[in-house]
């Protein structure tokens, strides 16, 4: 198993960017923003060039950040699985990958937002990925 | 023609003949039944008019006209896909667009979830056409929240940044599982009704305005709709309309011993409350008997 986290712009030969999740209002909560901003050193980078994470199972996903006029950057944030061009998504994969990204950035946020609360929540809604408790964070 | 497949067991619960309306440059579907002066039923996130499937019959045999839309973003209507698209603002103008174009007036409004912020907003901004209120289980001010909304766990958590597209979203958590924990009668309403929510609700994009709904909730004095919410309040504080109030005995998300006593302050005038079994979607375990309790007013009204 790979160790997730950030990681440098993978090479893009032969692959594609796989859409798998959309956020239109990342700052509803601001701590949430706040995180990705301090994370990818958005003040700097802005819309230059995508975030990369890589999950625990080793696929790496982009993370484009989007702008909206009158509001502050980043508005929203698009996941995109990094995947080669011409296969289908793992879509399994995929949702326990998101998972361990959403545990990752709750960790990451920090404060009242605990690892406890989002896997009371994921076994409250029986979240497939969310039944394999007791994993490490890495 | 829904453009959508509903189960059987559900088509059979729900013979009524759909309606498509264009209001406010969305295609808003609707059932219209019976004849006589119109009850508009509104339900909230993430149900739609088969909510209200018990009272149809009731109400139209009492002789009224029901009419019963589907919020724009759920049941047979069209579903934006941008979270910008939904504001409580523009749902008011979907409603009053629909109820304008059918003309109606002599209106009775029955209000629950959101269907009470939206419902109320066409009610105090078209009072010459509407009769009377019925409330239940909702909310028309702006502070403080129902502390169950104040709560990360499970609250705001489901519908954080990220985790609302991944979990109500990929996930249909809420049009789910989330109805049936807010029902008393778990089993039945596993066996007769959940499958309607979450058939109308296939795919992630479709389930858009179960994540955005929630983030409309005024938590504190910088939320985007706390000037409607404080109008709401103040209107309906003037409002001298008949009221009825009906509201689930185990409903924990507008717990009964807040909420109807504040209700009852901004609308003295107010019949009820009548507590029937039900948790916030009352009408899944108490149907027939909120829809006689609806009877019984209008007859009084008469």
């Amino acid at each position: 198993m790979t160790t997730m986290g950030v990681v440098p712009e993978p090479s893009l030969h032969g692959m594609r960017l796989g859409w798998v999740l959309t956020e239109d209002r990342l700052g509803h909560y601001p701590e949430f923003r706040a995180f990705f901003t301090r994370t990818f050193d958005l003040d700097r980078v802005g819309l230059a060039r995508p975030g990369y994470w890589q999950a625990p199972s080793g696929t790496i996903y982009a993370l484009v950040f989007i702008g909206r006029s009158g509001e502050p950057f980043p508005s929203g944030v698009e996941i995109n699985a990094v995947v080669p061009a011409l296969e289908p998504l793992d879509e399994l994969l995929v949702d326990r990958d998101l998972w361990a990204f959403l545990r990752w950035m709750i960790a990451g946020i920090g404060g009242g937002w605990t690892l406890d609360a989002l896997e009371a929540t994921g076994r409250l809604f029986r979240i497939p990925a969310s039944m394999d408790a007791d994993r490490p964070l890495s | 023609m829904t453009g959508l497949d509903l189960p059987e067991t559900i088509v059979r619960q729900w013979p009524f003949q759909p309606h498509f309306a264009r209001v406010n440059g969305w295609r808003m579907h609707y059932i219209d039944e019976g004849a006589g002066d119109p009850v508009v039923l509104l339900h909230g996130n993430p149900t739609w008019g088969f909510l209200y499937r018990d009272f149809v019959a009731p109400l139209t045999e009492a002789g009224c006209r029901v009419i019963i839309p589907d919020m724009i973003g759920f049941g047979l209507s069209e579903k934006p896909v941008r979270e910008q698209a939904h504001s409580l603002d523009g749902h008011i103008a979907n409603l009053t667009g629909l109820l304008r174009s059918l003309d109606l007036h002599r209106i009775t409004l029955v209000c629950h979830d959101w269907g009470g912020p939206t419902g109320l907003g066409f009610a105090l901004s078209n009072i010459a056409r509407v009769k009377a209120l019925v409330l239940m289980s909702t909310w028309a001010w702006p502070l403080p929240p129902a502390e169950f909304h104040t709560r990360i766990f499970p609250w705001r958590m489901m519908h954080a940044p990220l985790l609302g597209p991944y979990l109500l979203g990929r996930h249909n958590a809420l049009a789910g599982r989330g109805v049936y924990l807010s029902v008393v009668d778990r089993k039945r309403f596993q066996e007769r009704a959940q499958a309607a929510y979450e058939a109308v609700l296939p795919d992630p994009a479709s389930r858009l305005l179960t994540w955005t709904w929630p983030r409309w909730i005024p938590l504190d004095d910088t939320a985007r709709a706390l000037d409607r919410f404080t109008w709401l309040e103040r209107e309906l504080s003037a409002c001298a309309l008949p009221a009825l109030l009906v509201w689930g005995r185990e409903d924990d998300v507008f717990d009964p011993t807040t909420f109807i006593p504040r209700f009852r302050q901004l609308l003295p005038q107010a019949e009820g409350p009548h507590l029937v079994t039900g948790r916030h979607f009352l009408q899944e375990d108490s149907g027939p008997e909120i829809a006689a309790h609806i009877v019984t007013f209008l007859r009084r009204l008469a």
